[in-house]
């Protein structure tokens, strides 16, 4: 039987070839990224007020590198809300902007996967856990259901960096986890989730913000055993967060409840 | 797909099959050669014995560099090397050290013509040309090396006239007197352009009015002025396509920006998307000689 994420995704990109946004490097092809569509930035204050969003002190906002989110990119660059974003595919990792560095000209510019990393710098898997915990992630997707189960382009890569971003103790059980994508990508069905999906906590479209209830998270973590053959493989963050977590456990700096955590889920 | 298949001349590990060692050591038997020689590779025969492998392996990898247009053989003559191919491959093993990343191809230089360090002194030494600053429209190609020109166009007030990146929807165009301070670093990215241009196909084209100079950068540009492009000849087929509508005349000067490591001494024989009338590098500024003449010397593309 085939799967029913595919069956999905090739529904939901029909529509969106209507509605949607072509890259500017990849065209129509859908598998290669998330889309921008029309009225993605009537997404962005339904974002920004979110209590999860206002009330997040001095938690950290994760964004992926997807091109719905430009809208959402320029309005926290413009008011001076720094954020960590990953290089597409996560080739070169994550990278942090402070919007006090960039020329107010230039603010827009660098909301574009173009123009980031020339504001960006980029952290080390050691220095991104040094930081704050995250207290939102956002990203878009292929399709999301009214369970919260959402599709990607079909790489994985926003499950392997929420997993990331929990091996490292970044996520609490406050962190909000949002997924911004046009009407037309939420299906109203309760979907089954995979053990490696992150379910989210929030659909936000251009008309809705669609709050999803009994959200469990807490088994998240990196599936080692399935990286081997697929494109995590080579990534510099996959090396670099196998030795960070081993030599984090060999010298006990890793909080007992988390040691606990890796113990009991193999 | 990034990764193994980024650089064809990445070294294979030892667990690699053979034919796949034996592919790497013609490819730098070939790339270790004069970019002018055009000597054919030796006998298949010989290469068995010097390779010490057998007949099927050495076919297998000959195969793959033929497949993959650095090598193309002639039934009853040999095997011989394509010159623009391996320039271009000589070319990105330099560029890997000054290229900075593309968004989105990472480091896979055959899919873009990467920015490069000090590109800011080409920038610089292309807008102090007259032929740059009697301009009101320029064509400027999708590339990252020249974003940056895109930016200083918009800000003097020219019209931009910009691919998309493969042609795929047309072209672009961007007028600077239209576009707001703080939006022109957006508008001067492929990312950000689509937002404030109108787009353009053939059918409309001509809208774009009369270009007065063309401005790309290039995988490789010889001092002759052949310019050398990534392989899918999109440049050719942008210049034929605007020299088809009237956009461009035969004699408009095209000017090449890249790194002093993409600038190739020796005589190629090679295929060039189209003739370059100076080259602009970081250090220094190359007047290739003749005059543009597009129609003689851009080849026709296929299709």
């Amino acid at each position: 039987m085939a799967d029913i994420s595919e069956e999905y995704r090739e529904i939901i990109w029909e529509e969106l070839l209507k509605v949607g946004r072509p890259d500017s490097r990849f065209h129509w092809d859908f598998s290669s990224f998330i889309a921008d569509f029309e009225g993605s930035d009537q997404c962005v204050s339904r974002i920004v007020n979110l209590d999860s969003f206002t009330s997040r002190g001095a938690g950290r906002i994760f964004i992926t590198p997807d091109n719905c989110l430009f809208s959402l990119r320029a309005y926290l660059l413009e008011n001076d809300i720094p954020f960590v974003m990953t290089t597409y595919g996560i080739v070169r990792g994550f990278y942090e902007i402070d919007p006090r560095k960039v020329p107010a000209s230039d603010r827009r510019f660098a909301a574009t996967l173009d123009g980031f990393d020339m504001y960006a710098t980029p952290v080390n898997i050691e220095q991104l856990a040094a930081g704050e915990k995250f207290a939102v992630a956002v990203t878009g997707g292929s399709a999301v259901s009214r369970n919260g189960v959402r599709f990607g382009k079909g790489h994985g890569y926003f499950d392997f960096e929420y997993a990331l971003l929990t091996e490292l103790d970044l996520i609490s059980p406050d962190t909000v986890v949002v997924d911004v994508v046009h009407d037309c990508q939420y299906v109203d069905k309760e979907l089954p989730a995979k053990e490696h999906d992150v379910v989210v906590d929030w659909v936000i479209t251009p008309t809705r913000s669609i709050s999803i209830e009994n959200v469990d998270r807490s088994q998240t973590r990196i599936f080692w055993d399935r990286i081997p053959g697929t494109e995590f493989e080579g990534l510099g963050v996959t090396k670099e967060l196998a030795k960070f977590l081993d030599s984090t456990k060999n010298s006990g700096l890793r909080s007992n409840k988390q040691k606990q955590q890796s113990r009991g889920k193999i | 797909m990034t990764g193994r298949f980024s650089n064809p001349q990445a070294v294979p590990s030892d667990s690699a099959p053979l034919y796949e060692q034996v592919r790497h050591q013609i490819q730098m038997l070939v790339l270790g050669r004069p970019l002018s020689d055009m000597t054919p590779l030796p006998p298949e025969s010989q290469l068995i014995e010097s390779l010490g492998v057998s007949r099927g392996t050495l076919r297998r990898a000959i195969e793959d560099l033929v497949r993959e247009g650095l090598l193309r053989t002639v039934q009853g003559s040999g095997t011989f090397v394509n010159p623009d191919e391996r320039v271009r491959r000589v070319v990105w093993n330099r560029l890997r050290e000054v290229a900075r990343p593309d968004s989105r191809f990472d480091m896979n230089l055959q899919k873009f013509v990467p920015d490069f360090a000090d590109r800011h002194l080409a920038d610089a030494t292309v807008q102090s040309l007259d032929a740059w600053i009697n301009a009101d429209v320029v064509f400027i190609a999708p590339d990252n090396s020249t974003e940056a020109l895109r930016l200083h166009a918009l800000a003097d007030g020219k019209a931009v006239l910009v691919p998309t990146y493969g042609l795929t929807r047309g072209f672009v165009l961007l007028k600077g007197n239209l576009i707001k301070a703080v939006d022109r670093g957006l508008a001067a990215t492929l990312d950000g352009m689509e937002r404030f241009g109108k787009r353009l196909g053939p059918a409309d084209l001509a809208e774009a009015g009369h270009v007065d100079v063309i401005v790309t950068g290039a995988t490789a540009v010889t001092m002759n002025g052949q310019h050398i492009g990534g392989g899918q000849r999109y440049l050719a087929l942008e210049i034929n396509l605007m020299r088809d509508l009237d956009v461009v005349n035969d004699l408009v000067p095209v000017i090449a920006v890249v790194h002093d490591c993409q600038v190739i001494a020796e005589t190629v024989q090679a295929k060039p998307e189209c003739a370059v009338e100076i080259i602009v590098t970081p250090t220094r500024i190359i007047r290739c000689g003749t005059k543009t003449n597009i129609r003689k010397l851009t080849v026709k593309s296929n299709g």
